[in-house]
């Protein structure tokens, strides 16, 4: 299989389904804003210059927070962190996860034993509150401390999945014919097992993004993120803190919340899409075809 | 029997991986205690008392690492988890005590509750496939789930509580009054439960729809549930006897996790909502480096998981005859 | 059968629900009506991040006893917000003699213990004695300048080591006497619970839960006609804002909270709702004077200059801390001790020009990034601060902005508390943000600034004085106040060390810190107000908070 056929299949697919295809648009738009935040921020979003509490105005169309900041600003500026926290640590993840749960299947024996036993030891031991302490020790959680806290906390999860399909796919024809043909094992791994898990690879990405997005606006909501740089998490903190449901700001701790909840959404979409693909069964049916499969 | 005893193994090895990662993390960050509780006063407290605090927590004790972790796991084994520094003088097993059953009522009821109408739906939708349930409650529980559940608790308090002022937003029962054991009191309890409660169920429901739908369809294709067709047998007893059952199986161990990190799950639920559980006790002992309270939550956050896993074990050993014949 | 089974439960799950739903209103509405009467309960609400420990030890080192004040009294009373104006109360009169080393005590007759034993001198002596014992107890450190307590009939004697005047605020002000007849029968008082507190003082602990602490009136409090009120409560509030709005929503009558936009967030929503914020001491920033460039006073000078309090304290803290002088005299509680000649010395608080020319005269000049440097070396700080309090990350942020303004390339880190003060006192900062406790006089702030005793080596950790600011002139300035009672030579003394704040400027003071206080002034009367500043407002300040209680009373 070669990866340009399953990425066009892929797309074919993405264009027929509507989920898929709300959660691309999402994605897309989002990766636009974090590119080229200049383009869509009006003013800068740390300057405490403006009238601070005013509501919605065309000036402001979020308004301002009460220390004078333009919520909507804020809010575009914030779009980078979030999609870095998440591709970033989605990346790595799958990384991690494929290397593990891939090299384990693949070589067996001792090997695939330990491998196993780590991953699932990182899949019991309780994330959040490990997270916590780990973040309430380092020093002021910087970008790279968290990518590192949520990567070694979740690729457990990708790793058992990989494995499991892995070596389902371990002993197929094509596989032992390579493997007779003497072709090295790395090409073995590249070039006939991974591409055939491409879409439960993706899916894995999309899983992890979506666990890093939320946990990190988590820790940043109570405060163990460094609350100086731009992000949803941390203007939900502030709004948080400066009472903005109470006294009268609500919009400045709705809106990073549903921008949270939107990243999310597309993540989330598209990762169950990917699970239709990896399972054909799941694919939505018409009633109609299913009442003709049942009778 | 084979398998019961792997899985034996692999839950202490667990549990060792945990205890010892409980013992090292603390030591390896920087802090103190005693500046620590220093600072809580935020300068109420006369400076020269750092000395006297210091004192009283036995700090500055330089002892050997190696030696601390063999005393270390000697007193975990016995249940011995010292003073909470940041309860002083209490134990931290009687600190404990007092947030336990709080987390274990809304958020064990919760996530049971979310389990058993997640199960439900999701096995209902599946077996309605195209239907009216099954094409509208994915998506929308796919949105719900993607927001991060402590916003939706300031929501609900924002709305339900602050706007409408039809609920409590603070703690496990009216604050003033004096637990007792009548009707009012209970009714107070899941009074000031609800929000909570609805914030938990909500976002973790979707979940457990969508992995029953999804286990569901790929065993209603399954040989023996078209046989049972074949035979005539009612619906309903196809959907609940022979697929239910068989496509639960998988979510077994997925709900034994679950109900273990019920300790944990709702850290920020009971942080956004006063609720004085174990997860809030976790942040407080965090931040006042409360090392005793915060390693033994954390361990009993683990041995939660541990048993609950042990116990899916033992149930998917006796509900699955496929495990028995592994190996 | 496992299909009626999970029905039923489903249906049983959702009456739950329903009919906690249904209830819900009901009984809220209940718990906020009603009018105010002798019987109407006072609940307080400050917000301490924690479940009650129903600990009582007035030496408790973790965590606020919530005894001292209201169950456990003091010899006197100081009054920080009333020029240190003493106030007798279980002591009825003392007397410094033998050249101020020797302190005497005449107790209060007719004083009786909550449990009915009377009240003597050898309490005093006992409590004093137990915590020279007990060195954990100790937190005030008295017996770092007591020599020795004892009592001859109804008075108590303290000698000092060396003349230790201000100590007498420690020593009056704040040690809870506690029974010597139930305390000797302690086995360890300082890992004791104390569930049970008796003490002298007008409310008696009633009830504790982890969710609230109850108390209730002492019917024989020595001080007849005060304590009226028949129960106080005080619920546990885990987080700021549900504090807030438990205030908001009238359901609390005596608070000490930070709230953000306290006009639509507080006073707005219930009638009565008010507040006072009586400034009582600094919130400073502190330059590392051990390393360039804060070793540079003109650096120093430069970046007091250049730092604009009244936008720091009004982007930052909303205006509630208004801004601090550089004289480091917090006003208007302590102005009769402003000194003249160092607040015309300072000048213009404000003066982003003459911070510029003091850094040129210094030899800095302009380099390509627009910043000040010297000998190639960029004019860069930081600045750290507790991540936890986000009015002090806000305020912190103005000020790097506008040090940046004159030049001075500053950054804002904020850090988790723990790294936070670990890092201030052990020094390893270039700037830190932070307050002393203070005092009844400004000289108790000057000294835990000035100090060189109270400080540290870097990389030890120092009680106070965490700039490391060693000056043995300012150290003998100091040691001359504790020795003397004489008001003038005090105020002198107090002159000068205003004179080195402003020409060495070893703390940069940016704003005063407050006492949060807010009241409601339609349930209950005889709160303290900027009229009359009786006490120290603040739920966290001992033993003020207790003696504000005995005050109150309800309105009918």
């Amino acid at each position: 299989m070669k990866f340009s056929t399953i990425v066009k299949g892929i797309w074919s697919f993405i264009r027929r389904d509507k989920k898929a295809m709300a959660g691309t648009f999402i994605l897309f738009g989002l990766l636009l804003i974090a590119a080229f935040p200049n383009f869509f921020t009006p003013h800068d979003p740390a300057a405490e210059v403006y009238m601070p509490g005013v509501g919605l105005s065309w000036n402001h169309i979020l308004g301002t927070t009460s220390f004078g900041q333009d919520v909507f600003s804020q809010l575009i500026a914030g779009t980078r962190q979030s999609m870095m926290i998440a591709l970033v640590v989605g990346f790595l993840c799958t990384i991690l996860s494929v290397l593990v749960g891939i090299t384990a299947a693949y070589a067996g024996g001792w090997l695939d034993d330990l491998l196993s036993l780590m991953t699932d030891v990182v899949l019991v031991i309780p994330t959040f509150p490990l997270i916590i302490v780990i973040t309430a020790y380092l020093k002021s959680a910087s970008f790279w401390l968290m990518v590192f806290v949520l990567v070694v906390t979740g690729w457990s999860y990708g790793a058992r999945q990989l494995r499991v399909q892995a070596l389902s796919l371990r002993n197929r024809d094509y596989l032992l014919a390579a493997r007779a043909r003497g072709e090295s094992s790395i090409y073995v791994i590249f070039v006939e097992l991974i591409p055939p898990m491409t879409s439960l690879i993706v899916a894995n990405f999309l899983g992890a993004a979506l666990y890093a997005v939320l946990a990190e606006s988590s820790l940043q909501f109570i405060g163990l993120g460094d609350i100086s740089t731009q992000s949803w998490g941390t203007m939900l903190y502030w709004a948080q803190n400066n009472a903005a449901l109470n006294a009268g700001f609500p919009i400045w701790a709705l809106a990073p919340g549903i921008a949270i909840a939107l990243l999310g959404s597309a993540l989330a979409l598209l990762n169950y899409a990917f699970d239709e693909i990896a399972n054909p069964a799941l694919r939505p049916v018409r009633a109609k075809q299913l009442r003709a499969v049942k009778s | 029997m084979r398998y019961l005893v792997r899985r034996i193994g692999f839950l202490l090895i667990a549990l060792w991986a945990a205890i010892t990662l409980n013992f090292f993390i603390p030591r390896l960050m920087p802090g103190n205690p005693a500046i620590a509780m220093m600072a809580k006063f935020h300068g109420h407290l006369n400076p020269a008392s750092l000395h006297a605090i210091e004192v009283a927590f036995g700090i500055h004790t330089h002892e050997n690492i190696f030696v601390a972790y063999v005393q270390y796991i000697g007193n975990t084994l016995q249940g011995n988890f010292g003073t909470s520094l940041s309860n002083f003088p209490n134990s931290v097993t009687s600190v404990i005590s007092k947030a336990l059953p709080w987390t274990l009522g809304l958020v064990g009821i919760t996530t049971i509750l979310g389990f058993i109408i997640g199960t439900a739906v999701g096995a209902i939708a599946a077996w309605r496939r195209g239907g009216v349930l099954d094409s509208v409650l994915p998506p929308v529980f796919i949105v719900v789930s993607a927001f991060p559940y402590f916003w939706i608790g300031l929501m609900a308090i924002w709305l339900f509580a602050i706007t409408l002022n039809w609920l409590p937003f603070l703690g496990g029962y009216t604050e003033t009054v004096t637990p007792t054991f009548t009707v009012s009191f209970i009714l107070d309890i899941l009074n000031h439960a609800v929000l909570p409660a609805f914030t938990i169920l909500i976002t973790s429901i979707g979940g457990w729809i969508l992995t029953m739908r999804n286990n569901m369809i790929t065993v209603v294709a399954e040989d023996y549930v078209k046989m049972a067709r074949a035979k005539g047998l009612r619906p309903r007893r196809i959907l609940w006897q022979y697929a239910g059952r068989n496509a639960l199986l998988p979510n077994l161990t997925g709900f034994a996790m679950s109900l273990g990190f019920v300790i944990s799950g709702a850290i920020l639920v009971e942080f956004v909502f006063n609720y004085p559980g174990v997860g809030f006790m976790l942040l407080q002992a965090v931040e006042n480096e409360d090392y005793p309270l915060m390693q033994a939550l954390f361990l009993l956050i683990t041995v939660a998981v541990l048993v609950a896993i042990f116990l899916s074990d033992i149930a998917t050993a006796i509900l699955d005859p496929r495990t028995r014949n592994q190996e | 059968m496992i299909g009626k089974f999970k029905a039923g439960m489903f249906a049983s799950a959702l009456a739950i629900v329903a009919s906690t739903v249904v209830i819900a209103p009901a009984v809220t509405n209940v718990a906020s009506a009603g009018a105010t009467t002798a019987s109407t309960p006072l609940n307080l609400a400050n917000e301490q991040g924690m479940l009650w420990s129903c600990s009582f030890n007035p030496f408790n080192p973790s965590y606020l006893p919530y005894s001292v004040g209201l169950t456990y009294e003091t010899l006197d009373f100081v009054n920080a917000l009333g020029n240190a104006k003493v106030t007798p109360w279980l002591a009825k009169s003392y007397a410094w003699s033998n050249s101020n080393k020797t302190l005497t005590f005449t107790i209060r007759d007719g004083v009786k213990w909550s449990d009915g034993v009377a009240f003597t001198a050898a309490d005093v002596a006992y409590t004093f004695n137990m915590l020279k014992t007990h060195s954990a107890l100790d937190l005030n450190a008295v017996w770092t300048v007591l020599s020795s307590v004892s009592t001859t009939g109804n008075t108590v004697t303290f000698n000092f080591m060396n003349a230790a005047v201000p100590f007498f605020y420690y020593i009056a002000g704040q040690v809870a006497i506690v029974p010597q007849h139930i305390w000797s029968k302690i086995a360890n008082p300082v890992t004791d619970p104390i569930t049970k507190p008796v003490g002298t003082g007008g409310y008696l602990m009633n009830k504790c839960t982890p969710q609230n602490i109850q108390w209730t009136r002492n019917a024989n409090y020595w001080q007849k006609g005060k304590a009226v009120i028949k129960t106080v409560n005080m619920p546990a509030f885990l987080d700021n804002n549900t504090c807030n709005l438990y205030l908001a929503q009238g359901k609390s009558q005596w608070g000490s909270q930070f709230i953000p936009s306290i006009k639509s967030s507080y006073v707005a929503k219930s009638a009565g709702n008010s507040y006072w914020f009586p400034p009582v001491a600094n919130v400073v920033l502190f330059p590392n004077l051990t390393k360039a460039p804060l070793s540079d006073v003109a650096v120093r000078k430069a970046i007091s200059y250049g730092i604009n309090r009244s936008s720091v304290s009004k982007i930052g803290e909303y205006g509630y801390e208004p801004a601090a002088s550089q004289t480091g005299i917090v006003a208007p509680t302590f102005s009769k001790w402003l000194s003249a000649a160092a607040k015309s010395a300072q000048g213009k608080s404000y003066n982003p020009t003459k911070a510029k020319n003091l850094l040129k005269a210094a030899g800095y000049a302009k380099d390509a990034n627009g910043y000040f440097a010297k000998g190639g070396k960029e004019l860069a700080v930081t600045i750290k601060t507790n991540g936890g309090y986000s009015d002090w990350v806000a305020s912190m942020q103005v000020v790097a902005t506008n040090l940046k303004a004159i030049g001075i390339n500053a950054t804002v880190v904020p850090e988790a508390a723990n790294t936070f003060y670990a890092d201030v006192y052990n020094g390893n900062f270039d700037l830190a943000y932070n307050a002393e406790s203070g005092g009844p006089t400004p000289f108790y702030e000057f000294r835990q600034w000035l100090y060189s005793k109270n400080s540290a080596a870097i990389g030890t950790a120092a009680a106070s004085n965490w700039e490391r600011f060693n000056s043995p002139a300012v150290d003998s300035l100091l040691n001359q106040y504790t020795a003397t009672v004489s008001a003038a030579t005090q105020k002198s003394i107090m002159n000068k060390l205003q004179n080195i704040l402003v020409n060495q400027v070893p703390v940069i003071p940016v704003l005063e810190e407050v006492d949060w206080f807010q009241f409601n002034k339609l349930a209950f009367t005889g709160f303290p107000s900027a009229k009359n500043p009786y006490a120290q407002p603040g739920l966290y300040n001992e033993p003020d908070w207790g003696y504000v209680l005995d005050n109150l009373k309800p309105i009918k």
